[in-house]
């Protein structure tokens, strides 16, 4: 299965912290790209989907209600709060999570940590029977309807196979998908229709 | 926004010192026609050396340094005349370097390892190199002769049966098969003889592959904006 990679956005106007934060996630989290943006206005702009935004509440306390719109833009993200210096409540409050500098490193791991979900959890990398059955048709040359037929099931079901057995091999072409089914003795290289 | 460990080029920046920090921008000198012997010369001077514009060498110097280009750019002609030479290039480079010395890779690996996919694989990938020499022909030959024209203010043909619209959908998905060829040898295939060949040839399909993004990458976010701006203007 393709891993996505997730993005994090730190906004942290000093380089020092900066560079301590992308290192600490950089060696902890797997699968992660990091992204620093110069201040909220970049954030809107940004073409990337985040996960994480990391960012020093300084740089919003004073627009929050741009902070609470770009909240609502990126919605999927999880907003923690950096703080080492003095903020009102109300502006902590707006953040989904709140890492103190003086906490133990490990809390902030365990924030990003638990709020990235892994959609590459380990699975059953093998083809079930019906995937086989569906692959050996198709390097045969058949559409999905005949496929269907053959089967009887419906072509919806036929196009899901299609999609597990993609994203189970890895291999997106139909010759591509040939080889692998030659090499894996699925199908013969009579059998298969090129 | 700037990614801790590259360097933004600028046209003060010292060629080698982007050379040093990143040896792919090699291959970008090479398809920009650049010696490789820099010396200290920016990016302005090597550009004015070599009559390259220097607005699209500093957007391309920089993809390579993983900076995408702006949104929305419209640049002028001249760039995109040297942006196109690029593009020839690369073609040149794919056709007659890049592709040859894979497929010595494949022959080699097919002479000593008893193994019925590999034949298929060979397949497999002249089939994917005539796919992708047709549309660089299809480009040589169409496409940039048309930019070009348009690009000529004194060019006196007005109605054309191309546009660059056709270009965009004519604009296929060619590395779907490159990935594939790497999933099958890494993850399904095993090959027995020759490991070296087999890191060259897997090494070799990640490169192309790479090389592949960035060149659909500058005719998708460069050139075919900037085209369309200087198309609408015309038909104007």
């Amino acid at each position: 299965m393709h891993k996505r990679r997730k993005n994090i956005a730190i906004i942290e106007p000093s380089d020092i912290i900066y560079e301590g934060l992308f290192n600490l996630i950089i060696k902890n989290i797997q699968n992660s790209n990091i992204h620093r943006i110069d201040g909220i206005n970049d954030l809107q702009d940004s073409e990337y989907e985040f996960s994480l935004v990391i960012i020093n509440p300084k740089c919003v306390e004073n627009r929050l209600k741009e902070f609470i719109k770009l909240k609502k833009y990126h919605h999927n993200a999880l907003w923690i709060g950096l703080v080492y210096s003095y903020i009102e409540d109300d502006v902590l409050q707006k953040f989904n999570q709140i890492f103190k500098i003086t906490e133990p490193i490990d809390n902030l791991l365990n924030i990003i940590n638990s709020n990235i979900d892994y959609d590459d959890k380990k699975q059953n990398k093998e083809l079930s029977d019906r995937e086989i059955d569906v692959l050996k048709l198709l390097t045969q040359g058949l559409s999905n309807k005949e496929i269907a037929d053959k089967l009887f099931i419906s072509t919806h079901t036929v196009i899901s196979h299609r999609k597990n057995i993609v994203e189970k091999t890895g291999i997106k072409s139909l010759p591509g998908l040939t080889i692998y089914a030659i090499s894996k003795n699925i199908t013969s290289i009579n059998q298969s229709f090129n | 926004m700037y990614k801790a460990h590259q360097t933004y080029v600028k046209p003060e920046t010292e060629i080698i010192d982007i050379i040093t920090e990143n040896y792919s921008i090699l291959l970008m000198l090479e398809h920009f026609g650049i010696n490789f012997s820099v010396g200290n010369k920016t990016a302005q001077e090597i550009c004015l050396e070599y009559g390259i514009a220097p607005e699209a060498f500093l957007i391309i110097a920089n993809l390579y340094n993983g900076f995408y280009p702006p949104k929305d750019l419209s640049l002028s002609s001249e760039s995109l005349i040297s942006i196109i030479d690029f593009l020839k290039n690369s073609h040149l480079f794919f056709q007659e370097d890049k592709y040859p010395e894979l497929i010595g890779y494949i022959r080699l690996l097919k002479a000593s390892n008893d193994n019925k996919t590999i034949d298929m694989m060979e397949q497999f990938f002249n089939d994917y190199i005539d796919e992708v020499n047709e549309h660089f022909n299809y480009e040589n030959n169409t496409a940039f002769p048309f930019f070009v024209d348009l690009l000529n203010p004194k060019s006196k043909s007005k109605e054309s049966q191309f546009s660059v619209k056709e270009y965009r959908d004519h604009h296929s998905d060619i590395e779907t098969k490159l990935e594939d060829l790497r999933n099958l040898l890494l993850k399904h295939i095993h090959l027995e003889n020759l490991p070296n060949i087999q890191r060259k040839f897997i090494r070799g399909l990640f490169g192309l592959e790479a090389d592949l993004r960035k060149h659909s990458i500058i005719e998708e976010m460069i050139l075919v904006p900037s085209i369309e701006k200087f198309e609408r203007l015309k038909n104007a």
